[in-house]
């Protein structure tokens, strides 16, 4: 058995402890907006947060993740009125397909909350994810302008 | 006003309520056949045409347009709207757009005619094409696709923008018979009619019920452009909202009761056959796995979850047979094409006598350029959910074309169509990955397997491709050899123009110059080979944008011109071209030699899907030799624009997806199978290595262009022409090996 605290809820679940975390969250809990890309850490759309800190998901095993604090893009989606970061995504107009967007959200939002006003230089550093549809500029413009408001 | 269509109107009363408009476009038929035939009538001058489709207005004043293009980005469901909203004069807050769902029931004559038939008379005219007209859009609606740059051009222009002006005929017909005045004297805003004399006004939700019952009108005034309102403006897309807050259901996330997972591994070279699965006992004993299966091009594992499944399925130990294409290399295909070029060729384009013109031209320039097979590497791999319930078999997946999609189910399980149900949904990218047709093979093979899982392990079934399954299981943007030799007058302009590749085209416009050369012969050989191949963003004009504009800034080279004017003094002074050539050459503050930086400036324009694309981008090298693409600008005549916003979001996205490919992509052949299998080995663009897009879309009046493809093609010889002011020039791609 492990035990996951996911978005402040606990959940004890009937896993490897080898699991990815990914597949504990996508198929044992349902929470499926975190997505899978590569499997081996590459593209950054299963990113989720460990007690603050932006991890791949699909390469970070549910044993690792027992007794942290894990959050999930649910825990942005779910209120009613849209996080601000949620809020500059949809002011640029930032998703294309949209499918690498809860991971690249996830990887802003750490990037946010360690370093209020980001350079260009610090979100290429911070941003290794992967958008096939090419939506970096818009994901630039989303950042910078939510920076100071997270 | 004034412009007049004559187009094969369909109408009615909805069920439960409400006006019903479609329109089936004549000679819609063209659209099903084979891509290359049609492309080829096209180009000798006659157009492609409309689909067919659906408006409904209900009592409550609302628009719903049922949308048969499906959404992997490209937002083409929000400009349908808009042409909609603006047509039928309502406001964008009254429009709801729906997927229109893969039932035969939209498409099949058998539905509709009955409902034209009783409802509406058929305007006289038409009265012996509504068998077979109707069942075109019947044969249109089974194949027709979300691809080819197609739904706003087709689709929304050709087809939604009549059923709209029609609609609103109607709908002003219906209050000019209820209040006994002429439709002149009415006027329509937010979808209300207005009898201005009187002040009397009734909602369009008032009058559909008496406007479903008049005819449709076989001629339709459409608004003029002046008068737009809704058609220009940077809407926000529909899908967005729900993007962001990660509420849009993609196939992945497919959730049925008692759901298991399959995962599917590749059997090396194309073609080859499992002989037997030797460890299956073994794999059996596994946690949470209950089967193992050798299907189509895989073997595969259904387990309780997708990562034991993933792990089991590794852990197969397994034998194939022989196959002559276990030796088939990149280097042995790139010989035979090589020697293809060498062999007998067909014409696919001639003016003038390139022969004579070789004779006496003096300085001759010789160029031999090529480009990679390339995977489609969709964010979201391929993955279907099929299941069992009321009797039917429901299969959940992202795909560009569902009724397709739906037939394809139905004939791997033997069932007839109405007993499978299509859900489908958004798309984690498609790029021609998710359509129903390829070049040699099928795509669709990843719903095959799932439906064999389906029906194997008689369990409701989740398949999932892994990423290394997905990178070697594709419909490979062709690998294409491709020779040039033009000869130079002594002003350094070209006399000739002589190019030869390897394989048709599918479409003859994308390997032809569109400069103006007095003698010109484009030639190919070559059948496919035997790696599977299908369509791929931009499709030809992939590669032979590429060869194109790489091999004129070689000529300008020679001649010792700026690339820009060079081109410039071949194009007509108002060609699209050279319209958007001066326009990002203005943006980019063009200029021909590198800065003392050392960033040089590369030019390319590419006339594909019916839009026009310049590009200019500003590269350097650092001191390894790795380029640096810093900015690029982009300036792009598509006509007139529905939604500029999304026309830059595309076009954008088009150049970072045509960059990934030109700097890292390219699948390699070894044994008879791809050599790549991840994002580690299969590179893409990422936010670091993402030059600043700067795109401008020209002002135009002119016919609608397609924009989901336009923005690839040019980037790669943008790239590659400025890298040869910085050192050698690039004829091989990718350019990072």
């Amino acid at each position: 058995m492990v035990l996951l605290s996911v978005n402040g809820e606990s959940h004890q679940i009937d896993v490897e402890p080898e699991m990815p975390l990914l597949w504990a969250l996508r198929e044992e809990l349902g929470l499926r907006g975190t997505k899978f890309g590569c499997g081996i850490a590459q593209c950054g759309a299963c990113t989720v947060h460990v007690d603050g800190q932006a991890v791949r998901s699909c390469s970070f095993p549910v044993a690792a993740a027992q007794g942290k604090d894990i959050r999930t893009i649910e825990s942005l989606s779910a209120a009613d009125t849209p996080h601000q970061l949620q809020e500059a995504w949809i002011k640029h107009q930032v998703p294309q397909c949209g499918y690498c967007q809860s991971g690249m959200q996830m990887a802003a939002l750490a990037l946010l909350q360690q370093n209020q006003n980001p350079s260009d230089e610090d979100i290429d550093i911070a941003m290794t994810n992967i958008c096939r549809c090419g939506s970096y500029d818009a994901v630039r413009a989303a950042i910078k302008d939510a920076a100071g408001s997270i | 006003m004034g412009i007049t269509r004559r187009g094969l109107l369909l109408s009615g009363a909805a069920v439960g309520g409400g006006l019903l408009l479609g329109v089936a476009g004549l000679g819609a038929h063209l659209a099903t056949h084979n891509r290359l035939e049609h492309q080829r009538k096209s180009q000798s001058g006659s157009k492609g045409q409309s689909l067919s489709l659906w408006i409904r207005i209900t009592p409550d004043n609302e628009v719903v347009l049922l949308v048969p293009h499906t959404e992997m980005g490209q937002g083409s469901q929000t400009g349908l709207g808009q042409i909609v909203a603006e047509e039928l004069d309502v406001d964008w807050e009254q429009m709801r757009i729906e997927l229109a769902p893969a039932e035969v029931a939209f498409a099949n004559g058998a539905a509709l005619e009955p409902f034209i038939r009783e409802q509406v008379s058929p305007p006289g005219w038409a009265e012996g094409m509504f068998q077979n007209g109707i069942h075109r859009i019947a044969d249109l609606m089974s194949l027709q696709m979300t691809g080819g740059s197609t739904a706003i051009r087709g689709t929304g222009w050709l087809s939604m923008r009549a059923a709209a002006a029609a609609g609103r005929a109607m709908l002003m017909q219906a209050a000019a018979n209820e209040w006994s005045v002429d439709v002149q004297s009415l006027s329509t805003a937010g979808g209300i009619v207005e009898h201005q004399d009187s002040g009397r006004k009734k909602s369009y939700g008032d009058l559909v019920a008496a406007a479903s019952k008049l005819d449709a009108p076989t001629e339709v005034d459409f608004k003029d452009i002046t008068q737009y309102r809704i058609i220009g403006q940077a809407i926000p897309r529909i899908d967005v909202e729900s993007k962001v807050k990660t509420q849009a259901i993609y196939g992945i996330d497919a959730d049925v009761p008692d759901m298991k997972y399959a995962a599917v591994a590749p059997i090396g070279a194309f073609g080859v056959e499992i002989d037997s699965i030797d460890n299956d006992d073994e794999i059996l004993k596994r946690r949470g796995v209950s089967g193992v299966y050798s299907i189509d091009k895989g073997v595969a594992v259904v387990a309780d979850n997708p990562w034991r499944a993933e792990q089991a399925v590794r852990a197969l130990k397994y034998s194939a047979k022989a196959h002559d294409n276990k030796a088939v290399s990149s280097e042995s295909l790139e010989a035979d094409q090589r020697a293809a070029l060498a062999g007998e060729l067909s014409t696919l384009f001639e003016k003038g006598d390139v022969g004579l013109a070789m004779a006496d031209a003096g300085n001759q320039v010789n160029a031999e350029y090529f480009v990679p097979y390339l995977a489609h590497a969709t964010m979201e791999p391929m993955n279907a959910t099929v299941w069992q319930q009321d009797g039917k078999m429901h299969v959940q997946c992202g795909v560009q074309n569902p009724l397709m999609a739906r037939k394809k189910a139905a004939k791997v399980a033997s069932l007839d169509l109405d007993d499978v149900v299509l859900h489908p949904c958004t798309m984690g990218g498609g790029f021609g990955r998710r359509v129903g047709v390829g070049i040699t093979n099928d795509p669709l093979d990843w719903l095959q397997q799932a439906v064999q899982l389906h029906q194997e392990s008689g369990e409701a079934v989740k398949m999932t491709w892994s990423r290394e399954m997905d990178m070697r299981t594709d419909v490979y943007r062709p690998m294409v050899l491709a020779q040039f030799r033009a000869g130079l007058e002594n002003d350094g302009m070209p006399r000739f123009w002589d190019s030869r590749h390897y394989l048709a085209t599918q479409d003859v416009a994308a390997p032809a110059p569109p400069y103006r050369i007095e003698h010109v012969k484009v030639r190919h050989a070559g059948e496919p080979q035997v790696v599977p191949t299908g369509f791929w963003r931009s499709v030809d004009f992939s590669q032979h944008g590429f060869f194109v504009e790489s091999f004129i800034d070689e000529l300008a080279h020679a001649a010792s011109e700026d690339p820009l004017t060079y081109r410039l003094k071949l194009l007509g002074v108002n060609s699209s071209e050279a319209r958007a050539l001066r326009a990002v050459a203005e943006m980019a503050a063009w200029r021909s030699e590198a800065d003392a930086q050392g960033r040089a400036m590369g030019v390319s324009v590419v006339h594909s899907f019916g839009t026009t694309v310049a590009q200019v981008a500003e590269v350097s090298r650092d001191a390894s030799g790795m380029p640096k693409v810093h900015r690029v600008w982009a300036a792009v005549d598509c006509g007139l624009a529905i939604n500029p916003q999304s026309i830059q979001a595309q076009v954008a996205g088009g150049i970072h997806f045509g960059l990934s490919a030109a700097l890292y992509g390219k699948c390699d052949i070894q044994g008879g199978a791809v050599v790549q299998s991840n994002y580690h080995d299969y590179r893409m663009v990422k936010l670091a290595d993402a030059p600043r897009v700067e795109v401008k879309v020209l002002a135009s009046d002119g016919e609608i262009g397609g924009i989901g493809e336009v923005g690839v093609p040019p980037i790669a010889p943008a790239v590659c022409n400025a890298l040869a002011l910085l050192g050698e020039r690039q004829r091989r791609l990718p350019i990072v090996v």
